[in-house]
């Protein structure tokens, strides 16, 4: 037995050094654990953390944190109208011409990368050029992209202008800049050939000399996203120290332009796989400040009892929809669509399914209603609400042929109807809300039922094939009207733009499962919602409010969705150890902390 | 060659042949997996604000990583990239290879598999002696109830109920990770002692789970030697009740030895649900992560190192066995 205990023992031993032994726990060259102001968050955009993924902001599984150590020409504002208006990040300030066609950015005069070395234009032309490998908005390199940045300039040390291709303009051109992460150059050189630049100008132009360019440009891809320096050289507030497969530790940038105002000396970014974990954190205490979650009432409450525990909510621009297969029977009848909305209470659905982190959906826009506000006025109280009406919806099912037979609803030629949704098993929010409206709607008459499907991708596959007759589908994805439209009028309901020209597909063909016609007539007049929301890609402010009615009266009249809810952004800090945090209703909630951090609004208590 | 040689080559042939066909089997039930990851990972980049077209985009570049190709010219290239120990590129850390993430979360299932099998074993099998020596008194019966209670319990009830005790009544122990990312990894006695902390529940929940299983096998066990004709000679011979329990433990002991190698291979199919439920970072929950996000080439690496590992657990099993019981090394030499 003792020669057994020994070996057991040994075993152990080895274990524990040979886990101690990994590459990714090794200490990086000048920093420390330990010390005071640990601030302890989950990052939302790399939830599940990798100790594998390299330190590039580009690779989805990177360790660069977006605001922590990974840093954007500026944090958009998210503003409910304006898609201009910015925090400043690299930029300190700039300057956009009044038609959008440049943009010039003027950095942070006392920036210096964690190394040291100063933040410069140079390092910005550069990561640009990164940029364009990826395809971003502003940096694409396919012909008639809109949008596409044609010049980069470097004015001085400190200044860049950046121009837009006005052949084929957009409004989320300064967006597209603005969000593009800055890398160092002398640690990313290697990266590009020394003659991208002639690269990409060929790149513009017609012909096999520009597609062969575009070739090696998109081939380069492959390189950016794999790149990984051997430590981090950060020009945010932190500097990624150390991880484990659990926790990430980022240590505070001295160099950094704005580090006297960053309250915590470090960061201790944690793994998360679900939503439980995150509430048995909060309930726990151990998180200074956790993203967006839906919790459960009962939850919120054991969250809320522990000391220090706040709940922060402000504006999410995503809305809940029930999608419809118009190219199936009876969806394809407006009335029918148009008879469940009446049959269908909001509020009680959002109570059973998302009482926290959702408020029904005043109508169907396909806008959330706080943008809805803004956008449409006092049109917004003239839209049909579809309220809870049982007469209405009788009246609009016999409109549709529908008949009602020992109390239940049938098809037209008297064969039984049979209401299904499909709903992702993992989203709780989804399938409580899908259980509520189909008792709702059984109640009157509509046999219904929910079937859950295994998880997002599958869900995703089936319901582009046009395998669901209902489902569950997020739309009003904001701020920007072109991104929210795209959501009723773009591909999934058979929109797509080829060759800068907006084209129909039939239902069921080319990714339209949607099933839509192409033009609906509102208040008299014919339009066509696809092309409309394209023209919101480039249109002017003014213009931009015309056409955002239009597709809002659209949307409400022919009901391509119900709108069931709009989230609420509903986040949690605790004041136990640091102060500031961003207010109710704020549009710093729809930036990650590590932009609040490096704007010195969060302090040490 | 001699009778060992022989068996071990055996052994070694059929587990390559098993291993060829699971991974074959693998890999076309993973690419049949129904499910679109780039329709996922699109509307992630949609959700976080990225216009239609720049998610499009980005979405392509990334999954230009992706095998092209025929399912079987894929095949080809897979297996000729395995007989180079090569197992590809993982699709969710591009440029990352599928070996370098297996290895980077297989150690943190190795730990506290092992540790809570031996753990569970060691008392397991010392308690089934006590259980079947004191079978007739009350400290027998409550031992073989623990042992049918726990064996009853499946592992992921287990594990729900600890994380419920310790994580949340009475939080004593962390909720996840493998340790506190404030300790400078390495030989000291802080890290050492946070990641036994953070490993704890994980090997509890084995240990219990295992020990009902052991705890029965060894009474069972001890009660058969009890019957045999030896142990009545040794005590007629008037050998010390110490010496005779030696003997019945030891023999007892002997078919359990095979059992401790398999279980060992197949708890790292087990570790799945452990895992996820501690958010303990190992195989189970890499494999998980492969599944959402349909990363074919992960989740081919970690179902061929599952395999691998309960394949090669049955050959340890078999010839543990021949040198541990002289009955069956005796019967080598016949063949």
């Amino acid at each position: 037995m003792k020669r057994l205990a020994a070996v057991v023992a040994l075993l152990g031993l080895a274990t524990v050094t040979a886990c101690s032994g990994g590459t990714e726990d090794k200490p990086a060259a000048g920093g420390s654990g330990g010390g005071g102001g640990l601030y302890t968050t989950i990052d939302a955009n790399k939830p599940s953390l990798d100790v594998n993924g390299p330190i590039n902001p580009w690779s989805p599984k990177g360790n660069a944190f977006w605001g922590y150590n990974a840093m954007r020409i500026a944090w958009s504002k998210n503003h409910l109208t304006d898609p201009n208006q910015f925090y400043p990040g690299i930029a300190a300030s700039w300057e956009i011409a009044p038609d959008n066609s440049s943009i010039t950015l003027h950095l942070q005069p006392d920036n210096k990368w964690s190394d040291g070395k100063p933040v410069t234009a140079e390092d910005v032309k550069f990561s640009i050029a990164l940029a364009y490998t990826q395809g971003s908005t502003a940096f694409a390199i396919d012909p008639g992209a809109a949008g596409a940045a044609s010049e980069v300039e470097v004015v001085d040390d400190k200044t860049v202008k950046i121009s837009q291709d006005m052949k084929n303009p957009s409004v989320t051109f300064v967006r597209g800049v603005m969000d593009s992460f800055i890398v160092p150059q002398h640690v990313w050189s290697s990266v590009l050939p020394a003659d991208f630049w002639d690269k990409l100008k060929a790149a513009r132009g017609d012909g096999a000399d520009a597609e062969s360019a575009r070739a090696e440009i998109t081939a380069l891809s492959e390189k950016v996203l794999a790149f990984a320096p051997p430590k981090d050289v950060s020009a945010g507030p932190f500097a990624l120290e150390r991880m484990n497969p659990g926790e990430a530790l980022l240590v505070k940038n001295k160099n950094f332009y704005n580090a006297a105002n960053v309250g915590p000396d470090q960061v201790k970014m944690l793994n998360s796989t679900g939503n439980e974990q995150i509430w048995n954190y909060l309930i726990a205490g151990k998180l200074d400040s956790a993203p967006f979650t839906a919790v459960p009432a009962d939850v919120m409450k054991r969250i809320g009892a522990t000391p220090g525990n706040a709940v922060v909510k402000g504006f999410s621009p995503v809305s809940l929809g029930l999608a419809f297969n118009q190219a199936k029977k009876p969806y394809d009848n407006v009335h029918v669509r148009r008879g469940l909305a009446y049959l269908i209470n909001r509020d009680e659905v959002t109570t059973i399914a998302s009482p926290e982190g959702g408020t029904p959906a005043v109508t169907t826009t396909g806008i959330h209603q706080k943008p809805a506000a803004e956008w449409l006025g006092a049109e917004l109280g003239e839209l049909e609400p579809y309220k809870l009406d049982p007469a209405k919806a009788e009246e609009e099912f016999k409109k549709a042929g529908l008949k009602k037979e020992g109390g239940k609803w049938t098809l037209p030629d008297g064969t039984p109807w049979k209401f299904t949704i499909n709903v992702p098993t993992p989203f709780s929010d989804w399938v409580s809300g899908a259980k509520a409206v189909t008792s709702q709607l059984t109640a009157a008459g509509v046999d219904a039922e929910v079937l859950t499907v295994a998880d997002y991708p599958l869900y995703l596959k089936e319901i582009a094939e046009g395998k669901y007759d209902v489902g569950f589908w997020l739309i009003a994805l904001g701020p920007a009207p072109y991104n929210i439209y795209q959501r009723l009028y773009g591909a999934s309901n058979g929109w797509a733009i080829l060759g800068g020209k907006v084209k129909h597909a039939e239902a069921g063909k080319g990714g339209n499962w949607m099933g839509g016609p192409e033009t609906i007539e509102v208040d008299g007049t014919k339009v066509n919602p696809g092309e409309l929301t394209a023209k919101l890609n480039s249109a002017a402010e003014d213009e931009q409010k015309t056409i955002v009615g239009q597709l809002a009266k659209a949307a409400n009249q022919d009901l391509p969705v119900i709108q069931l809810w709009d989230y609420v952004n509903t986040q949690f800090v605790n004041t136990n150890h640091f102060t500031g945090f961003p207010e109710n209703d704020s549009d710093l909630l729809r930036q990650p902390a590590g932009v609040w951090i490096q704007l010195g609004m969060v302090k040490k208590k | 060659m001699t009778a060992f040689a022989r068996r071990l080559a055996g052994h070694l042939a059929r587990g390559l042949v098993m291993i060829l066909i699971v991974t074959t089997v693998s890999f076309f039930v993973i690419r049949s997996v129904p499910g679109d990851p780039m329709a996922a990972k699109y509307e992630k980049m949609v959700e976080q604000g990225m216009s239609p077209e720049a998610a499009q985009r980005a979405v392509e570049v990334l999954f230009g990583f992706a095998p092209t190709g025929s399912l079987w010219q894929q095949y080809v290239d897979y297996m000729s990239g395995l007989v180079r120990l090569d197992l590809g590129q993982s699709l969710t850390v591009p440029g990352v290879g599928v070996s370098t993430v297996l290895f980077s979360a297989a150690k943190w299932t190795i730990l506290p598999v092992l540790a809570g099998t031996l753990l569970s074993f060691l008392i397991g099998v010392i308690m089934g002696v006590y259980a079947a020596i004191r079978r007739s008194g009350k400290l027998g019966d409550i031992l073989a109830i623990s042992g049918s209670l726990l064996h009853g319990v499946p592992q992921y009830v287990l594990a729900l109920l600890l994380g419920a005790v310790f994580t949340t009544l009475w939080p004593i122990l962390p909720q996840g990770g493998t340790a506190d990312i404030m300790f400078e990894p390495g030989f000291n006695a802080g890290y050492i002692g946070s990641l036994v902390e953070h490993a704890m529940l994980p090997v509890l929940t084995y240990a219990l789970a295992g020990y009902g299983g052991w705890i029965l096998a060894m009474k069972s066990s001890v009660v058969t030697v009890l019957g045999d004709d030896f142990i009545l000679a040794a005590e007629l011979r008037g050998l010390k009740r110490g010496f005779i329990f030696r003997y019945v433990a030891r023999n007892a002991i002997l078919p359990l030895f095979t059992i401790l190698a398999l279980s060992l291979g197949m708890l790292f199919g087990g570790a799945i649900f452990i895992e996820r439920i501690f958010n303990y970072p190992g195989l189970g929950l890499m494999l998980i992560d492969s599944i959402t996000n349909r990363d074919y080439a992960l989740m081919g690496g970690a179902f061929l190192l599952i395999t691998a590992a309960i394949i090669i657990a049955n050959i340890a099993a078999d010839l543990f066995y021949t040198v541990i019981d002289p009955r069956v090394r005796s019967g080598e030499g016949t063949t």
